[in-house]
């Protein structure tokens, strides 16, 4: 799939070599849950589990449970974004990718246990799950990429959580309207913010094909909020988006 | 451009875990690079402390470690470039550049396209997930950058073998 993960741990204070061995190890089990999510999950994989549920070689019943929990958030995605997250309305068969990139980095962000760890920030292309703080109790600070310039920041948010963002400049990946079955181009791009990465990854990408239709379904989810940049460069959010404040 | 220190990580065909650890005060700074004659990066120039706040512990902004001096690894600056690696225009080959585990810089050493138009696209979205790093460290103070951002196969493949002729990986 060809997608760089970036984790940074961040200590309050410096690490002895004993803690940084810990961390070495839980390092080592997060790039393993992401190794299988690749195993499991890539459609450029024909052996992989979604593949041949995709191919009909097996059906729902056979899949690992990795995979019927994944489609089961995918349906509860599918529901909170009122259809404009439908992994089964994509070509070619079921296809959950939309939410797996998130859900596997927020799975990879829990193997940093350890208790040197004052905060730590899993980075999966773009979609972010984080906890705790780089340094005195502060938030995490993270830039929105502008879509129209994506070397320059658009916007800095304050960060508890996670943060995805969709955008129809993504690579090789049109987002399909379930509704007509075909692309989409109604925002520059879509960000959610969240507790959950995985859902978060879902519904960026829900609103992003839904364009500014997309933030009432946002509104009412407790915790989430949701940022879109226009076409034209404009902005319109949920009430609460996290924007950072001035430095 | 220096970009700060980080963990790579890859869903596919395991990059070293290559680690830093950021301590309190923020990571290195844009200005302090690694010192020419292979030894510790210059003590990094502490970025500006939120208005209101005040370390409490007094640790000058030089005592940040990186984690490599903690693991006892070198600090000599080394760069190499990976093998050409077949791309969807051409063929793409990525340096880079590491002190000690630490990746301090990566870009591309070549592009052989054929002349084919679509490449103008792929170099201006060239090394995109690790020009992240370089907006992170132009920006006061933020930590990540999140956007979709093109990421090429050829490319995480290419700097794969970068990595392993240092023997990184």
């Amino acid at each position: 799939m060809g997608t760089i993960v970036t984790i940074d741990v961040y200590t309050s204070r410096d690490a002895t070599a004993a803690e940084i061995d810990q961390v070495r190890c839980q390092l080592t089990a997060a790039r393993a849950i992401l190794q299988r999510a690749d195993e499991v999950f890539s459609t450029w994989q024909p052996g992989s589990a979604i593949s041949r549920l995709r191919s009909r070689a097996i059906t729902v019943a056979d899949v690992p449970a990795e995979v019927a929990d994944v489609l089961s958030r995918c349906a509860v995605a599918r529901e909170l974004s009122g259809g404009w997250f439908d992994p089964w309305a994509m070509p070619g068969g079921v296809d959950p990718t939309g939410l797996v990139k998130g859900w596997a980095a927020q799975r990879a962000l829990a193997a940093f246990t350890a208790p040197c760890i004052s905060g730590a920030i899993v980075n999966a292309a773009g979609d972010i799950a984080s906890y705790g703080s780089p340094g005195r109790g502060e938030p995490f600070r993270v830039g929105i990429a502008d879509p129209s310039a994506p070397r320059r920041l658009a916007e800095i948010v304050s960060l508890t959580g996670a943060i995805a963002t969709s955008g129809s400049y993504e690579r090789g990946r049109h987002l399909i309207d379930p509704h007509s079955g075909r692309p989409a181009v109604r925002v520059g791009s879509a960000s959610v913010t969240g507790p959950d990465l995985g859902l978060a990854d879902a519904l960026a990408t829900a609103v992003a094909v839904a364009g500014e239709p997309g933030l009432a379904f946002i509104g009412p989810l407790d915790g989430y909020e949701a940022l879109i940049i226009g076409l034209d460069g404009g902005r319109s959010r949920t009430a609460h988006f996290p924007f950072s404040a001035p430095q | 451009m220096k970009r700060a220190p980080i963990v790579i990580s890859a869903t596919v065909a395991g990059l070293a875990g290559v680690l830093a650890f950021h301590t309190t005060p923020a990571a290195i700074s844009p200005g302090a690079l690694p010192a020419a004659d292979g030894g510790q990066p210059a003590a990094p120039a502490s970025r500006a402390a939120p208005s209101g706040h005040r370390s409490s512990s007094g640790r000058p902004a030089g005592a940040a470690s990186p984690a490599s001096r903690a693991a006892g690894t070198s600090g000599e600056t080394r760069s190499a470039v990976g093998s050409g690696v077949d791309y969807s225009y051409g063929v793409i080959s990525v340096k880079v550049t590491v002190s000690g585990t630490r990746i301090l810089d990566v870009g591309i050493a070549s592009i052989d396209d054929g002349g084919n138009p679509h490449s103008e696209s792929i170099d201006q979205q060239a090394v995109p997930v690790l020009e992240q790093e370089a907006m992170q460290a132009q920006s006061a103070n933020i930590q990540a950058v999140s956007g979709a951002s093109y990421t090429s196969a050829g490319f995480t493949q290419s700097l794969q073998s970068a990595l392993h002729r240092l023997g990184l990986q």
